[in-house]
């Protein structure tokens, strides 16, 4: 038995067939080949899996795709435009990112903190991000990281990688 | 040297930002056609006789491909150290979390729900969970073949410890015990495995050991090691975990007896309660100095839990029982180990390598020994640490040694002397030293060393190929910096490939913080032949000898005329001319200057560099409540020199997280022989709440035997962690932690005691 669900992911629109206990992280990454979004405890206690639904971070190993329906939902696949998001330069060029298996769900979580506040103080930064887990960084490159983000610091456009080196 | 234009400088890890994209294939995230998912079941009991298996049922549920159980395997023993391993449990389960069948199934659901559907007839057994219990004489045997569940024992013993015991002015003797912590990398273990239309299989996994996996792997499965095939994409962090583990296997019987590929990632149920743990330790010390502080004697016996069979604990606990002893001047030092069986999930490599654990109680004990002779712990170290150009009890050579430089640094730097001086309430610093190696000699014993090849095509694209492992620690990043200016190129020219048993050097792998010494190395010289070979096309090009051609920058020029220069690509298109359409293939290795100890004495010289460091913690505690607060770190580690600040910064951070963890809050629990926090909601690892910001300082004596003289980064990173962090919890209360982790609870406790006595505590 199967649910039919309409989704919009990363602005396109999907018309699906799901299991109802199908969780989103699933579609996403299996039915969409989205698999930017990772799985690492399916209990809502890492977040490497979050995505914004409508705007809001979701442990999408939580979410049963039903639930989605009707929903707008961005992975780390739709975050940037033209260029990369920001936050991802600023992961990138910070040392923000090692392994990288926490950083999608980790800039998914610091851009909702931003998109809602969008100068967050260190402490904010911290509590936005307590449900995800990074066992390489030791967090303190990501904090810096999504600080440099905010409007007022405007250092994040740092050079392209091997610029520094002509 | 010249002046450097790559190496020493911090870039972004050269994958980082596909990273932050999303783009990067993990493993988890590899998928091929017609591809089946696996669901290992396995054993609810600790220790239990497996009197049948029925999988007939599960056999028959629609979208059930394969079910495996021993039966299915080549019943072949083996292992990485000691042939105690069986591809799934034989007749009996050792551990909550043996493997006792596996099903291969179109999706994950209908895997999981298979497994329901297999009958196994278990009759429990007596089970021992803790490696000294293991050792009385009455206790159940985990390997009918092993009495007194022992599964190795190590010595080393020099000088004559009984007299520098009797010169001492002060002895200090205690137990401590290092508990079982689990790495948590973010991806989970697994494998991706195909055999293909030949028979041979492939397997895709995170491993820090491709190659000596799949000689481990070719014994296990019956087969010649050339009839499997390694490959490693990007994966999510191992901290030592990702060696040899059965559920790779697992896939590989699967894809065998399904005729599809298999993905078989574990839940992170399973990574929990059969992935490759730490090694919890008990540790005996003794340790004397004279009235000046000097160092005399050190007396330890290590006893190590195994679990259920030996991954590399063996190792661990000779690594446990010995490596401090290059720290100090000792002259006089015992050890004894032994390596316990135990029915608990196998315990393997995590960060540190049985040198965290004893690390942790040294540093323990020169702080007794500071605190009665009424010295500065500072001072202590700067009497006793091992300097450069030294030669240790056992026969190791430091070359490079930044240790006083890191006591000092790090001293300065969170304001010891200040901060010491004046003593608050329950607020306290700590300080712990640390030494390591950059490769570890006898972990393979066949050979040491590093490879490398440089593979330069005719559109100039430069591809670099190694033997260890990117884990996410930024290994193809320094190989890549290392690349560039030996050719003299910009880093963003030089592609890093993915590591490949049919195509990469055979390398030993990433773990004894080896990588970037040895791999780099390795990679260096490759580059060095590949520049050669260009060099030639370039002195005809520009008609000059080719000892007098240089390149930088992605240009060749004559040595001293700069003006007239040709671009890189000009030259690779050339030489790619000239070879009928060959690339430019340079290739190279190096030969470390070590020396394997001898069998007996074990004195010998096991890397040809020693990183060291030390950590000052800062701690705040609540007397109500018995919560550490780390409020502030400081690591300086001499790592020769930082190939790339950035990502050494990086792992400093990363590792001294690990460490707070381990020390603060992390600890494997069982009750009645299982695991009873498998998961991240009841065994917390840090949050972004719970980390300080972290001061790393960069000591770089500029190591001789290193690529431009780097060192290794990884373990010692975390070894003086848990001490730097209970000497200030010591400081703060004068209550000596003797077990990690140190819970609330715990230290409430011992707080209370303190209070209700009339002590001196301070
Ligand atoms: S996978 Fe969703 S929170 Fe861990
Ligand atoms: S970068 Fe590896 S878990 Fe965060």
């Amino acid at each position: 038995m199967l649910v039919p669900i309409n989704i919009i992911v990363n602005g396109e629109e999907y018309h699906l067939k799901v299991k109802p206990n199908q969780i989103l992280l699933d579609v996403l990454r299996e039915d969409l080949g989205l698999t930017g979004s990772k799985q690492g405890c399916g209990l809502g206690k890492c977040g490497a899996c979050t995505v914004l639904l409508n705007g809001k971070p979701v442990h999408s190993c939580l979410i049963l795709a039903p639930y989605a329906d009707g929903k707008e939902i961005v992975t780390i696949e739709g975050i940037a435009g033209e260029e990369p998001h920001p936050l991802q330069t600023a992961f990138a060029e910070k040392g923000a990112v090692q392994c990288g298996f926490c950083t999608p769900g980790m800039i998914n979580a610091a851009k909702a903190l931003l998109d809602d506040n969008p100068e967050p103080s260190e402490a904010e930064i911290k509590l936005a991000i307590a449900g995800n887990l990074c066992r390489c960084t030791g967090y303190n490159q990501i904090v810096s990281a999504i600080q440099s983000c905010a409007p007022s610091n405007s250092d994040i456009q740092t050079e392209k990688r091997g610029k520094s080196n002509e | 040297m010249s002046k450097l234009d790559v190496v020493g400088k911090s870039f972004p890890q050269i994958d980082a930002l596909e990273k932050a994209m999303g783009k990067t294939k993990f493993v988890t995230d590899l998928a091929l056609p017609q591809m089946l998912h696996g669901r290992v079941l396995r054993s609810p009991y600790p220790h239990a006789k497996i009197k049948n298996i029925d999988t007939s049922k599960a056999a028959r549920l629609a979208g059930v491909k394969a079910v495996v159980t021993y039966a299915d395997t080549p019943g072949i023993k083996y292992g990485p150290r000691t042939d105690d391993w069986t591809i799934f449990a034989d007749d009996k389960a050792r551990f909550y979390g043996d493997e006792v069948a596996a099903v291969a199934a179109v999706d994950e659901d209908t895997a999981e729900g298979a497994l329901d559907l297999i009958e196994v007839e278990y009759e429990e057994l007596p089970f021992v969970a803790d490696p000294l219990e293991a050792m009385q004489a009455d206790a159940p045997l985990v390997h009918d073949d092993k009495p007194g569940n022992i599964a190795a024992e190590f010595k080393v013993e020099a000088g004559d410890v009984d007299q520098a015991f009797k010169d001492s002015h002060v002895i200090y003797e205690d137990r401590y015990y290092t508990n079982q912590v689990y790495q948590a990398y973010m991806e989970p273990m697994g494998a991706l495995a195909e055999i293909d239309k030949s028979g041979r299989l492939t397997l895709w996994t995170g491993t820090q050991i491709p190659n000596m996996m799949r000689m481990t792997y070719a014994t296990a499965l019956g087969v010649s090691a050339d009839n499997i095939r390694v490959i490693v994409p990007d994966y999510g962090g191992a901290f030592g975990a990702k060696m040899e583990n059965n559920v790779h296997l697992v896939a590989a019987i699967l894809a065998r007896k399904s005729g599809r590929p298999v993905r078989l990632i574990n839940t992170r149920h399973d990574d929990f309660i059969a992935g490759n743990p730490r090694v919890p330790m008990y540790i005996d010390i003794k340790l004397g100095a004279t009235k000046d502080g000097i160092l005399t004697g050190k007396e330890v016996q290590v006893v190590g839990g195994a679990g259920a069979r030996v991954v590399y604990s063996q190792v661990i606990v000779a690594t446990a029982c010995y490596r401090v002893d290059s720290l100090y001047r000792f002259k006089h030092v015992r050890s004894k180990g032994f390596t316990v069986y135990t029915n608990t999930v196998p315990t393997a490599c995590f960060r540190g390598f049985g040198n965290s654990q004893m690390t942790f109680v040294l540093e323990s004990a020169l702080d007794m020994i500071a605190e009665q002779l009424n010295i500065d712990p500072v001072d202590l170290r700067l009497k006793n640490g091992i300097g450069p150009n030294e030669t240790s009890v056992h026969g190791w050579k430091i070359n490079s040694s930044g240790l006083k430089e890191c006591v000092v640094k790090a001293a300065e730097k969170a304001e010891w002397k200040t901060k010491r001086g004046q003593k608050k309430p329950f607020k306290g610093i700590g300080l712990s030293c640390c030494n390591h190696v950059s490769g570890n000699r006898p972990f393979a014993r066949e050979f040491d060393g590093g490879a490398g090849i440089v593979r330069i095509g005719r559109d100039g694209r430069i591809t670099v190929y190694h033997g260890e492992s990117d884990m996410g620690q930024g290994q193809k990043t320094t190989f890549a910096q290392i690349a560039a200016e030996r050719l003299g190129v910009p880093l963003e020219m030089i592609y890093v490939a993915d590591v490949d048993t049919d195509i990469s050097p055979f390398g030993l792998g990433s773990f004894a913080t080896r990588g970037t010494l040895m791999g780099g190395n390795g990679v260096l010289a490759a580059a060095k032949d590949a520049f050669k070979q260009l060099a030639e096309t370039a002195a005809g090009m520009l008609e000059a000898s080719a000892e007098d051609v240089r390149c930088r920058k992605g240009s060749f020029f004559i040595s001293g005329s700069p003006e007239k220069s040709l671009p890189f690509k000009e030259v690779a298109a050339q030489a790619t001319y000239d070879r009928h359409g060959a690339p430019v293939v340079g290739t190279g290795f190096y030969t470390p200057p070590t020396v394997l100890p001898d069998l007996e004495t074990k004195y010998g010289n096991i890397s040809p560099a020693y990183p060291f460091a030390c950590q000052i913690a800062e701690v705040e505690i609540d007397p109500d409540t018995g919560q550490v607060t780390v409020t502030n770190f400081v690591g300086a580690h001499d790592v020769g020199r930082a190939i790339n600040p950035l990502a050494t910064e990086g792992q400093v951070r990363g590792g001294v997280t690990q460490g707070l963890g381990w020390t603060l809050m992390e600890n494997m629990a069982y009750a009645d022989g299982k695991l009873i926090n498998p998961d991240f909601v009841d065994y917390i690892v840090p949050s972004a709440l719970d980390v300080p910001e972290i001061k790393p300082i960069l000591v770089e004596p500029i190591e001789p035997n290193g690529p431009y003289g780097a060192k290794g980064i990884g373990e010692p990173a975390l070894n003086p962690t848990m001490s730097a962090i209970t000497n200030a919890i010591y400081n703060a209360t004068g209550i000596r932690i003797k077990e990690l982790p140190v819970s609330p609870e715990k230290l409430l406790e011992e707080i209370n005691k303190k209070r209700g006595q009339p002590t001196d505590n301070k």
